[in-house]
């Protein structure tokens, strides 16, 4: 699934992803949270964290603002809520290259989708790297 | 693994499950038998032994069965002359024991079944030992039965003439429950089951389903018991039940003539197994989560009503609540049925400690009252570890030799109790030895010796605070196994594992005296009672628990110590912290006028938390918090209120701390 960052584009396996929604006008704020933590929202009765992925992945500019659309991440039991600006749509990805060099761990690697350069994420290493987030805060 | 058969292997569980029960049960008579063994004792023996035997070769584990067996053979022997039970005998029926739990874990994960030839050879030699006829041939047959000796009647209480000699002596018992107790129906119960391992019950009054159902005016029990058992034992076994007083007991003089034939269904037999079915603890949280929405969800529907039109509100009004009572029927329904005795853990620590104390040469007695108490099936299973750790620590470390025992002038015998009440919404679990106490300069010169804290920190430290070192994860690593670090080893996760169902853990310690750790943890782990504050936009839960109370006053009045604030409390004067700052989020305009302050108690102590505005109490599901957010200190879990908005329960006890 392909999305974007402001202008920057982003891909994640779609596999990953358990639905997309629009993001909510209200958060409820998470205490003592890393600065990424945009808060909580109640999706059907679960509390699931959202996470601006802009400050997570450290890129330049302005928080993402509101209204964006929060990719839910399918963890297992629990959700990993990612707040991005919008969805493209979805395409096949071939060839993943290796990431830029001060990228974050969450980066799998850099893909080419035409002539536009496509940053591919890692569900995996973002959960981990929102886990440390945490505790080295 | 031989036998099991796609069939067999469907009950392969219920198997493992029940043979377990039967083997626990077993241990922990062969720890009693230490302590004397009674025909009744070496009965019960038998009867587990022989369950597990039976279950075994329908489940076609013979060689399971073969031990079992043996081992039945031989409790047959000693059910004839207890007298010959000694420490020899009751260290082979545990090896036998172990054994069979061996047996039984192989075949729960398919493994082949652990070869015990030895061990049934030992059992054949020791019975034919104590018979005084030379052993059978292993492979034989098993011997044919002893003609059934009669038991020799056991110590009956002075003066008593019994009328009938073939039949035990029969008591009248006069029970009363105490009408305070929340539960009378299962205290009755619970005095009966009591009863009913002694011997047999006649004439109960009212009957068992009346008791059950809590049907018993006055409190008043009144029965029969045909027991080969002391009158004092009779009373020592009413002791353990909480809650119940025994009145009066004395022994009946019974008419002679034999209860006919049939008269036989007309009594309440002894063993009458409860109407139970098992549920795979998972299937029982799920019930519990469900539940829980269904209660969010009801109390969602409630709040959407309030915005309809008034003309549609009476009879939509009226649905909510006949749903809203519906599903906390349900849900009361769902958290009863996770209730369980925390003797599930409790039964095994007898066995336990005799293994501790035999490798330590130490000589223990454990003394365990209120396991009968119960408590949420969840916090239950977490607790069996952190109890079990303090057990060991409390003879390896607490109880010293006896040789130092007798020197310091104590009992050779240490002793260990373990005291489960009930105070209010919470568990209390009392582990106490009679030990040598924790040295606490020890403990704060070995703490700076780890460079753990400094000696600056040490010294400011009050001496509870100063106890609570030994749960620094620090000191468990300690490699050099002195005796107060050994104290540490876990000690960080014990305290772990209570925080996390909402527990809190005291130590007290008094040196030469001995050692008390203190668990204190709430009956459930779904339903809370809160207090709820709004701190600029955000809404916070402080469970009521915990809050001492509040006093509203402006900010500007509060009086400063040491250009800290402070609020008059009482006779007390109390640290003032704002939830905001504690919190990191943002406060609102800060009201000239006045705020509210809520005191809480804290690991700190007391403190008073400044928040912005009350917000009303209200009794809540609390949800468990999920990765990350587990990760927050000072956070112990969150909840949906009924406008649909997330709101996060705080850890009182930690917040300030942590």
């Amino acid at each position: 699934m392909l999305f974007r960052l402001e202008k920057d584009r982003y891909a994640l396996p779609l596999s990953a992803i358990r639905e997309v929604i629009v993001a909510p006008d209200t958060w409820t704020r998470v205490p003592r949270a890393p600065r990424a933590v945009r808060g909580v929202i109640n999706l059907r009765g679960r509390v699931v964290p959202v996470v601006d992925l802009r400050e997570l992945l450290d890129v330049p500019g302005a928080p993402t603002s509101t209204p964006g659309r929060v990719v839910l991440l399918d963890r297992g039991r629990r959700e990993l809520g990612l707040l991005i600006s919008d969805v493209d749509g979805i395409e096949s990805i071939e060839k993943v290259g290796p990431p830029a060099p001060k990228a974050s761990l969450a980066v799998k690697g850099l893909a080419r989708l035409g002539a536009l350069p496509v940053t591919v994420l890692d569900p995996d290493a973002l959960d981990a790297t929102v886990a440390r987030a945490f505790t080295t805060k | 693994m031989a036998g099991a058969s796609w069939d067999t292997s469907r009950y392969l569980s219920l198997f493992a499950g029940e043979a377990s029960e039967h083997l626990e049960a077993l241990g922990k008579d062969v720890v009693r038998l230490e302590q004397g063994a009674t025909v009744a004792l070496v009965d019960s023996m038998f009867r587990h032994a022989h369950s597990v035997k039976g279950m075994a070769s329908s489940m076609a584990f013979e060689a399971t069965a073969k031990l079992a067996h043996r081992l039945e053979d031989l409790l047959d022997t000693l059910r004839a002359d207890v007298a010959k039970v000694n420490q020899a005998v009751a260290d082979v029926i545990l090896q036998t024991v172990d054994a069979l739990s061996a047996h039984v874990k192989a075949a729960t994960q398919s493994q082949p079944l652990p070869d015990s030839t030895a061990l049934v050879v030992r059992l054949s030699e020791l019975n034919a030992g104590l018979k005084g006829v030379p052993p059978p041939p292993v492979s034989a047959p098993p011997p044919p039965p002893v003609p059934e000796a009669a038991a020799p009647p056991a110590a009956s209480p002075s003066g008593v003439v019994a009328v009938d000699a073939a039949a035990p002596p029969r008591f009248a018992l006069k029970l009363k429950i105490n009408p305070a107790s929340n539960q009378p129906g299962v205290r009755g119960f619970l005095a009966y089951k009591r009863l009913t391992t002694l011997g047999n019950v006649f004439e109960l009054k009212p009957p068992l389903d009346d008791i059950k159902a809590g049907r018993v005016p006055q409190g008043a029990v009144t029965l029969e018991l045909e027991t080969d058992q002391s009158e004092e034992s009779i009373t020592r076994t009413m002791r353990t039940v909480a809650d119940v007083e025994l009145e009066s007991i004395g022994l009946v003089q019974r008419a002679p003539p034999p209860p006919p034939p049939g008269a036989e269904a007309d009594r309440v037999v002894g063993q009458e197994p409860a109407r139970t079915i098992r549920v795979r603890t998972e299937l029982m949280d799920q019930f519990l989560d469900h539940a829980g929405e269904l209660l969010l969800a009801t109390a969602r529907v409630r709040q959407i009503a309030r915005g309809m039109p008034e003309a549609l509100r009476p009879p939509l009004d009226e649905s909510v609540d006949r749903l809203h009572l519906l599903v906390k029927g349900l849900h009361d329904k769902v958290m009863q049925a996770r209730m369980t005795p925390l003797a599930l853990i409790t039964d095994r620590l007898p066995r336990a400690a005799r293994d501790i104390a035999r490798r330590r040469s130490r000589d223990v007695e454990l003394v365990i009252t209120g396991e009968d108490i119960e408590l949420d099936r969840a916090i239950v299973d977490e607790l069996a570890d952190p109890v079990l750790h303090l057990l060991r620590n409390a003879i390896d470390h607490g109880v010293e030799p006896a040789e130092v025992r007798k020197a310091a002038g104590k009992p050779p015998k240490g002793k260990v109790a373990l005291s489960v009440t009930r105070q209010r919404d919470r568990v209390v679990l009392e582990l106490s030895d009679d030990g040598r106490g924790i040295d606490v300069e020890r403990l704060k010169v070995l703490v700076v010796e780890r460079g753990l804290m400094t000696p600056e920190q040490v010294r400011g430290l009050s001496e509870r605070e100063t106890l609570m070192l030994v749960c620094l994860p620090g000191l468990s690593t300690a490699t050099d196994v002195t005796d107060i670090s050994g104290r540490g080893v876990g000690m960080d996760a014990v305290k772990r594992v209570v925080e996390a169902v909402g527990g809190s853990l005291e130590i007290e310690t008094r040196a030469g005296r001995g050692t008390t750790f203190r668990l204190a943890v709430p009956l459930t782990v779904a339903m809370v009672n809160l207090l709820l504050v709004g701190v600029g936009d955000e809404v916070y839960g402080l469970p009521i628990g915990k809050v001492s109370g509040v006093v509203e006053t402006a900010r500007g009045r509060l009086a400063l110590s040491q250009s800290a604030p402070v609020l008059q409390w009482g006779q007390s004067v109390l640290p003032v912290h704002e939830l905001s700052s504690l919190l990191e989020v943002p406060a609102g305009p800060a009201s000239a006028v006045a705020s509210p302050f809520v005191v809480v108690d804290s690991d700190e102590g007391r403190v008073a938390l400044a928040v912005d505005r009350l917000l009303g109490q209200e009794e809540v599901v609390l949800k468990a918090l999920a990765r990350p957010l587990d990760l927050v200190p000072g956070l112990a879990g969150v909840t949906i209120l009924g406008n649909g908005r997330p709101v996060f329960i705080l850890d009182v006890a930690r917040l300030v701390t942590a």
